[in-house]
């Protein structure tokens, strides 16, 4: 389970990940705020795992949640005319 | 495993990050969604089941309570701005960087940032905020090493 230093690493990697296989992958986000530290899962049973007690990762974890939710709701265009039929 | 709306599940987040403040883990998961109701049968033909592409399951947790919505592409963007405010709001705890150096790069680094997202081509820009932030990095630490 290999765990990530930096964040640009990490983030390239889990987006390759998700990448391969849509469906399989998902991102877990843990946060603990009485021990104050945060923690990215992104896996489809191969994990990669980022960890971080920084308060400007939070922003850019926040980013790349919303980047990866938007990844996963895209191919809308092709829905949609199906709907409207 | 309850389903809410995509506003009711905002509310209901929220609560769960306030009432894990003082101890306790929020587990948050993040899946896209075929709009599947049914389970896969091991032999035999799905009935006619038309897999959807556009959306995405998100659930919650403290280790107790269990919450969870479905995102399509018609709510992703309304959902997306107040769910990045409800993230940044409450995952307030950890700890501040050295202020220094990193108050000049950070806000470089977020002004280029929100440019480059802005402009769409999110795997381009995954790679191109890294260049500009790493030559600011040792400019900034030069001119308060001059000082």
């Amino acid at each position: 389970m290999p765990q990530y230093q930096t964040w640009e690493e990490f983030s390239r990697a889990a987006e390759k990940l998700y990448l391969a296989d849509p469906m399989k992958a998902r991102v877990v986000l843990k946060y603990r705020h009485s021990d104050g530290n945060l923690c990215v899962k992104v896996t489809d049973d191969l994990c990669l795992v980022y960890k971080t007690e920084q308060a400007q990762d939070v922003k850019k974890i926040e980013k790349f949640h919303s980047q990866l939710m938007r990844l996963m709701v895209a191919k809308e265009s092709r829905n949609v005319t199906m709907e409207t039929e | 495993m309850v389903l809410l709306e995509s506003e009711q599940f905002l509310t209901e987040l929220t609560r769960l990050f306030q009432k894990c403040r003082t101890s306790g883990s929020v587990y948050i998961t993040l899946k896209k969604y075929d709009g599947r109701t049914k389970p896969i049968p091991k032999k035999g033909t799905v009935e006619g089941f038309e897999p959807a592409d556009n959306k995405c399951l998100l659930r919650a947790t403290d280790g107790k309570k269990k919450i969870s919505t479905v995102v399509s592409s018609k709510e992703v963007n309304k959902f997306q701005m107040a769910y990045s405010n409800l993230l940044r709001a409450n995952m307030d705890g950890l700890k501040k960087r050295d202020k220094k150096n990193k108050t000049k790069k950070t806000k470089a680094a977020a002004a280029a940032a929100t440019a480059a997202v802005a402009a769409a081509a999110a795997p381009a820009a995954a790679a191109t905020p890294a260049t500009p932030a790493t030559p600011a990095a040792p400019a900034a630490t030069a001119a308060t090493a001059a000082q």
